[in-house]
């Protein structure tokens, strides 16, 4: 019997040590990682990825604050619309999230992974610093503050943009591709716009309009956890979550799938020369310079957007009512951008007779018409900010436009003790009117006319000088 | 050659120090327990030694072949011929031989019982004997089936058939032979045996024991420990106490039946989580589910959702505890935590309970046959709307078969059941139909003398149904019915269900009639449980048991959804979008044990000496595969116009060994300690073993002399206390610094990946208790009342990270979590003669738990939305898992004044609960009820805030707030809608009439009836209970409920059961 008890302890040992054998760890950890090869490469791609989800957060946010979207649905935030921005808010975290994950990968990327990987070329590290500038150019254009580094201090948005310039430089000086380094020459005028510098701005935003066409864009891919998160909400998703003000729903959908939702993403704009001639035009008109200014915004209708894409697009499952208003428009109707406006047509399609004309890149209703009977720099200015409005819609712009800032968020400072009380609180300009005002109008079904509460370009003008806006007035 | 980063371990160095540990744990095991010698493999056939004795005794021989052999050699003196002398003269012959030789004039036997000792034993045969007899209930007379009679010290052993008739064949070597009969609920009585004939009729009478200080329970104490032993409180419950219940799964089977813990189905729907907790909250990190054993293997008890397939089925988590094997039991033992749980280490903070299945039963084959048929109707008490009932339910048919196998004799054992049963549910199309198949065997065989084998294999096949719960954007029964969400989904229409006219209603009836019939929402489950014991017991008083086994589950879940389905839910013509959601999740446990028993006397003192050692290894392997843009009828993924997928894989390996001993004085004095030190592959790389002792007290006056005088009175008494730590291991892989992985546009893409922790140890929960178990008058009133405190250290909490370290949240051990109590159990029995007996049960427990110390941690949600509309959180100073939100001050206007946020709007978690039950029984009728409560805690109704929203109510908002803002600022008064969940709700009510035939071929007949969920009683106007853990936020994530959201209650059912017994 003895032989017996031993055959169980074989046995059990043997099975025990077999088993334990295999410590299967599903993970890679970074000391592995940077033994292997093609390290910048997929880092590089795992930078480009977390653009996408960075953009993801800013725009689905930013636009909402805005007056340009409206939650339609529970899902999304609730709160940004009125808009109210805590400190706690999760989205507040999210957006801030992402912005740092994109600057401290970044990092990561040129101090870590290059020196692990010796085959690491000039470009590669020039699109790191070009990754990294635009980080520090979001923390600026959407924060109060933000901190610079793991758990830092929280620098302003002047120190996050002389950082951002910083590493545009160090880009440019990297960067071989003729198209690319143009592309960073105009994200270095869109800084110095951010700062208020007129002259930079208007040198490197010259300097863009060399190709009147140019155009950078961050692609998406639905089919590994990085979609167009606008895309679904305006477009792809079942129920459509979010709605335009009336009076921008010719601009509506900017992306959709005509294919499969994972398979049929589509890039946001980011990077695009109207940029440039709309950073001219306001510094012209805020040196007085009203007829250059009107040449230029003329010129940027001729050159730039009328040689952008129109597509053809049938939107007939469009709903618009996701649920918390049921009174938007569906069938062609006129608008007034407010109560004293004039009615004005075309700005409402009708989706459900036939296909839809949409720009893909940048759509205005604004006409050379229109910038030839602005005469005053009121009238220009106000012409400036509507075309920006409706040029760089569902891009994430409008909310910096409209002079809104995000606080630092609750966790950020729970964790690090050189959050300041005041760094938590968020920038909303006192003319900004609430309880979602900003996104709401009256559809008078009798008239066939849907008239907007406010028109904030309107409303930004008659505060021109606010100190949130208007960067080379104020 | 392959490099390796530079301070890096190489991977077999890793796994050698791995199988190293194990080695050299088995090592040690095998050396304390068998006492063997240095060198290993020494048999008695093959050592060869040479011998000469002339004229000396027999020690005096032993003795020479000891100093030349490593053997130690046992006789028993006083039998083997004493006073002879012995010649030999042996050259280079073995041991064995030499023995053998000496002792061939008389009738003993010689074994070798490790690599160190030598046993003779003296062999004396008797003539065969066989002791027959019936055993009844002493107070009703009635005969017991189901009672165990076994020879005490060794492997045979038989059990009383349905008449409570029995037959042992008593072993031929044995000569002082002592039957210990033994049945849960009754005192256990021993007979003492002559060998003087070749039949003996003992018919016994057994007493109800309501204490049980003589029970035997293994749970917790590695082998066999008697209650009265022990120093923590061990639950044991019989097949009697269940087998009239018809429950569909272990917990429901459970509620109201654990006096100290509380078992709450958070949904009605087939595959539901429970939230199971006895002692507290003790952990912010994992779920407060117990660990669950069937015949000391470890099951899988997922309560939670999954990692991987949206981490749930439509709204809603699948459980793991619902297919838990529960045919064939024999009894089911709990212990909550604290010293009762240290044997178990990292892995048992929450508490163990564990199922003991039949294998075997009396020596004729007893055969139950069952049939349980009955009605399922809805509950509706919780609806708001008269017409929801009509709108998404039915009446449903409940059907249970069940045919059950026992028999055997002295040296095997065999039990066999097979069950089926199928529901169709509550919901309309059968949405929530369920069908489950049990299989079960279950084995028990003597090998020798000495060995005994156990086995049990059982099949469980589970599918069910699931229609959408929650809100997931789109179409939801329940959200659309309840919530008001019909005046913004499909064509829209008024959602003021009870204010419809008949032609508005019969719209939206046809409309939800369509949108629930196109749902194709299925779970099917496959899984396969095995155990395999061996015991060994080498000498009457130590006993070996190594016990191995495996419970393998697959999970396959499918979401159809079709165009079709998606067209009419949105009212739009939608043609590309149909899409199939599949989801596996395939889990494999395995669980070893050995350990050993040394049972020592001297004097007036005992000793129980218990060493073991455990593994398990559970996997976790998680596959999602989806086709989207498929044709509608479609039923795989092959034909999508686009497939992806994703995989999850965890794995754990824990290994732990312990050493207890428990002494006594004069069978009224105990000293319990134990240690256990335990491996796991999820600690981090800085922290080596983890140990937890106990140590505990148990005392029983009733033993004392003096107790005789007040005996009418106080008629049994125990007292103990003790302290003793548990854990919770982290999450596998959770202590490792990672980059992950993910495709993009084809490309491989890097990024941070969890920013690791080398310091990860399990959070270590230390439980202080004392209480005393009273009986008074001949036990007719039971009195148990205790109170515990206990503090869980390195508490687990999953910190989030600063966003500017550009990191995602990390497991931590840095918070402290207390939980104290109060519990009470009293059993009062007014009534108890031949015929009569009326029986009360109550429990009360009381519970106070709070997050003392969040370390500096951020707090954190473990269930609900954002932290603008309502969470659940845990947070320092308060107790884990409150109701936070915002909170809306009206002034006498009825107007909102002002809105905080993130205010505590009320705990989750009760101060009070505890479970009733009444027994009636007179001859061979029996009417039972129990029924279980809380009190002092809190729950968000998200479903009334959504009316409020949608306009289909005001839900007393002052109606000047409503002309003024509309329903715009329905997110900043949430405490409005927070409502306490006070509750008693009787789960079963049930009689039944057992009768004896005495002609025909039943042996017994049983006919019962039972309404299960029969009554609710609740503060809320929402179902307390029906809250959707299922979201905590991850896989077997902590869950206090709290929030009620679009759930289905538990539907209520009317089943007759007839069971005969042949």
């Amino acid at each position: 019997m003895k032989t017996y008890i031993k055959n169980i302890f074989i046995a059990t040992a043997i099975s025990i040590s077999f088993l334990s054998c295999k410590k299967d760890n599903p993970n890679i950890t970074d000391e592995v990682y940077l033994n292997t090869t093609n390290v910048s490469t997929t880092w590089l791609a795992g930078l480009k990825r977390q653009m996408a989800l960075t953009m993801n957060q800013v725009i689905v946010n930013t636009e909402l604050v805005s007056d340009n979207y409206y939650n339609n649905r529970t899902l999304s935030n609730k709160v940004f619309d009125i808009p109210q921005i805590d400190n706690f808010d999760l989205d507040v975290n999210n957006i801030q999230s992402a912005i740092q994950r994109l600057r401290e990968s970044s990092e990561y990327g040129l101090t870590t992974v290059i020196n692990a990987d010796k085959t690491t070329t000039a470009v590669q590290k020039a699109e790191m610093y070009f990754i990294n500038a635009y980080s520090h150019l979001l923390s600026g254009e959407l924060f109060t503050g933000l901190p610079g580094a793991a758990k830092g201090v929280v620098l302003s948005p002047a120190q996050h943009y002389a950082l951002a310039i910083t590493a545009l430089d160090q880009a440019l000086a990297l960067q071989t591709d003729a198209g690319e380094k143009l592309a960073y020459t105009l994200l270095k005028a869109r800084v110095y716009y951010d700062m208020g510098d007129a002259v930079q701005a208007r040198i490197f935003a010259t300097a863009a309009m060399a190709n009147p066409l140019l155009l950078k864009q961050q692609a998406f891919d639905g089919q590994n956890g990085a979609p167009n998160d606008f895309q679904t909400y305006i477009f792809s998703s079942t129920t459509n979550e979010f709605a335009p003000l009336p009076r921008l729903d010719f601009l509506d959908p900017k992306y959709y799938n005509t294919t499969t939702i994972a398979l049929d993403q589509k890039p946001v704009s980011y990077i695009k020369s109207e940029e440039a001639y709309l950073i001219v035009a306001e510094v012209q008109v805020s040196g007085n310079d009203l007829t250059g200014a009107q040449t230029t915004l003329k010129n940027l209708l001729t050159d730039v957007i009328a040689k952008r894409p129109v597509v053809s697009l049938s939107d007939v499952k469009e709903t618009r009512n996701g649920g918390n208003r049921t009174d938007y428009p569906l069938t062609a109707v006129k608008v007034q951008f407010d109560k004293n406006d004039i009615e004005r047509s075309g700005y409402v399609l009708n989706r459900k007779i036939a296909n839809i004309n949409i720009s893909t890149v940048s759509g205005t209703m604004v006409t050379a018409d229109d910038i030839n009977s602005a005469t005053t720099q009121d009238a220009l200015l106000y012409l400036v900010y509507r075309m920006r409005q409706e040029i760089f819609i569902s891009e994430g712009r409008r909310m910096t436009d409209l002079g809104i800032k995000f606080p630092v968020s609750q966790t950020e400072q729970l964790n690090n003790p050189n959050v300041k009380p005041a760094d938590l609180v968020a920038q909303i300009p006192a003319f900004i009117p609430k309880n979602r005002e900003m996104d709401d109008f009256t559809n008078n079904t009798a008239t066939g006319v849907v008239t907007m509460k406010y028109d904030m370009n309107k409303v930004m003008v008659a505060n021109k000088t606010a100190k949130e806006i208007f960067p080379f007035i104020n | 050659m392959q490099k390796y980063y530079p301070g890096s371990k190489h991977p077999t160095w890793s796994l050698f120090t791995l199988k190293m540990k194990l080695t050299i744990v088995l090592l040690f095991l095998s050396n304390a327990l068998l006492y063997a010698g240095p060198t290993a493999g020494q048999s008695m056939n093959d050592m060869k030694i040479d011998l000469s004795a002339k004229d000396l005794p027999l020690r005096k021989v032993l003795d020479l072949i000891e100093t030349k052999s490593s053997f130690v050699i046992g006789y028993e003196n006083n039998t083997i011929n004493t006073g002879k002398v012995f010649n030999i003269d042996a050259k280079q012959q073995s041991v064995a031989q030499i023995l053998k030789q000496l002792m061939k004039n008389s009738s003993v036997e010689i074994r070798q019982i490790s690599d160190k000792y030598i046993l003779i034993n003296t062999r004396k045969v008797f003539p065969p004997m066989v002791v027959s007899g019936t055993v009844t209930d002493k107070r009703t007379g009635e005969t017991l089936p189901g009672v165990s009679i076994k020879v005490k010290g060794s492997t045979t052993v038989t059990q009383t058939d349905s008449k409570g008739s029995y037959r042992l064949s008593i072993p031929t070597d044995k000569e002082d032979v002592i039957i210990e009969v033994r049945s849960i609920g009754f005192k256990a009585r021993e007979f003492n045996i002559l060998r003087n004939t070749a039949n003996l009729t003992i018919n016994v009478q057994l007493e109800e024991d309501l204490l049980g200080l003589d029970e035997v329970v293994v749970t917790g104490q590695g082998i066999d420990v008697s209650k009265r032993r022990l120093s923590s409180n061990v639950v044991s419950i019989s097949e009697k106490d269940i087998r009239d219940i018809p429950a569909s799964r272990i917990d429901q089977l459970l509620q109201s039946k654990l006096p100290n813990a509380q078992i709450r189905l958070t949904g009605g729907q087939a595959g539901a989580t429970s939230i199971i907790r006895s002692r507290g909250v003790n952990s912010a990190f994992i779920s407060s589910t117990p660990i669950i054993y069937v015949d000391g293997v470890r099951m899988d008890n997922l309560n939670t959702k999954a990692t991987l397939g949206g981490g749930s089925a439509t709204g809603a988590a699948i459980s793991s505890i619902s297919d838990i094997p529960m045919d064939n039991i024999e009894k089911i033992e709990f212990v909550n935590g604290g010293a009762a749980t240290t044997l178990y280490g990292s892995d048992a903070a929450n508490g163990v309970i564990q199922i003991i299945t039949k294998k075997g039963g009396a020596d004729k084959t007893d055969i139950t046959l069952e049939t349980q048929l009955g009605v399922e109707t809805p509950t509706a008490d919780y609806l708001h709307f008269k017409r929801t009932k009509d709108l998404l339910f039915q009446n449903g048919f409940y059907q249970k078969y069940n045919l059950a196998l026992n028999g055997g004799n002295g040296k095997f054992g065999y039990s066999f059941s097979g069950g089926y049963q199928n529901s169709t549910g509550t919901q309309i199309y059968d949405q929530n139909s369920n069908r489950r198949i049990d299989l079960r065997t279950g084995l028990r065989a003597t090998l020798g003398n000495n060995v005994t084998y156990e086995s049990s294999f059982s099949y469980v096949s589970n599918k069910y149904k699931r229609s959408r719960n929650g809100n997931q954007g789109g179409y939801t029964g329940l959200w659309f019915a309840e919530s008001g969400a019909s005046a913004i989904t499909g064509p829209k229409f008024k959602n003021d269900l009870d204010a419809m006219t008949p032609d508005e209603y019969a719209a939206i009836k046809a409309y939800v009639d369509q949108a629930e019939a196109l749902q194709d929402n299925g779970i099917s489950i496959n899984r396969f449980q095995t155990s395999q014991v061996f015991k060994y017991q080498p000498l009457k008083n130590l006993t070996f048991k190594a016990t191995g086994g495996v419970d393998y589950r697959a999970q396959r879940q499918q979401i159809i959804t079709t165009n079709k389905y998606l067209s009419h839910t949105t009212n739009t013509s939608i043609t590309d979008q149909g899409s199939i959601d599949n989801f596996d999740r395939n889990y494999l446990g395995l669980t070893f044990e050995f350990n050993g028993q040394y049972e020592a006397k001297a004097g007036d003192f005992s000793f129980i000496t218990t060493a073991g050692g455990q593994f398990f290894r559970n996997e976790d392997h998680q596959i999602e595969y989806l086709g989207s843009n498929i044709r509608d009828g479609a039923q795989t993924i092959s034909i999508a116009a686009s497939r992806t997928s994703d995989e999850y894989y965890s794995a754990v390996t824990s290994y732990g060994i312990y050493l207890q001993e428990n002494a006594g004085y004069k069978n009224k004095l105990f000293l319990d300690l134990g240690l256990r030190g335990d491996g796991n592959s999820a600690f981090g790389k800085n922290i080596g073993i983890q140990y937890y002792p106990k140590i505990g007290i148990s005392y029983i006056p009733s033993a004392e002399p003096y107790f005789k005088a007040i005996a009418n009175v106080v008629s049994s008494a125990k007292i103990r206390g003790n302290y003793g730590i548990a854990g919770n291991f982290p999450t596998p892989f959770a202590n490792e610094r990672t980059i992950s992985f993910v495709g993009f546009n084809g490309a491989q893409a890097a990024s941070f990946g969890q920013p690791g922790n080398p310091d990860l140890k399990p959070e270590k929960t230390s439980t202080i208790e004392a209480g005393i178990d009273l009986g008074f008058l001949n036990d007719q009133v039971i009195i148990s009342a205790g109170f515990y405190h206990s503090i869980t250290r390195d508490a687990l909490f999953v910190v989030p990270p600063a966003p500017s370290t550009g990191q995602t949240s990390q497991l931590q051990n840095t918070g402290r979590i207390l939980n104290r109590g109060l519990e009470f159990n009293t059993i009062l029995t007014p009534i108890k003669t031949g015929s009569t007996s009326l029986k009360f049960n109550l429990s009360v427990n009381t519970l106070y738990n709070k997050v003392l110390s969040s370390g500096g941690a951020a707090p954190f949600n473990i269930n609900g939305f954002s932290a603008r509309t309502v969470q659940t959180v845990v947070q320092e100073g308060y107790p884990i898992g409150f109701i936070r939100g915002n909170y809306g001050v009206f002034d006498d206007k009825g107007l909102l004044v002002s809105t905080t946020a993130q205010q505590n709007l009320g705990t989750t978690v009760p101060d009070l609960f505890g479970s009733m039950g009444i027994n009636f029984q007179y001859k061979s009728f029996n009417f039972f009820a129990n029924a279980d409560y809380q009190k002092g805690a809190y729950a968000v109704s998200f479903d009334r805030q959504f009316r409020f929203n949608y306009g289909a109510s005001t839900e007393g908002i002052p109606q000047a707030e409503i002309d003024k803002s509309g329903r715009t600022r329905w997110l900043d008064f949430t405490n409005m809608f927070v409502e306490k969940t006070d509750f008693i709700k009787v789960r079963t009510i049930g009689v039944n009439y057992n009768l004896k035939p005495a002609k025909g071929i039943a042996k017994s007949i049983n006919i019962g009836f039972s309404v299960v969920n029969p009554l609710n009683f609740s503060a809320s106007s929402f179902d307390p209970e029906a809250t959707i853990s299922g979201s905590s936020q991850g896989q077997n994530g902590a869950t206090t409920g709290g929030i009620s959201y679009s759930t289905y209650s538990a539907p209520r059912q009317f089943v007759t059961t007839l069971r005969a017994n042949f």
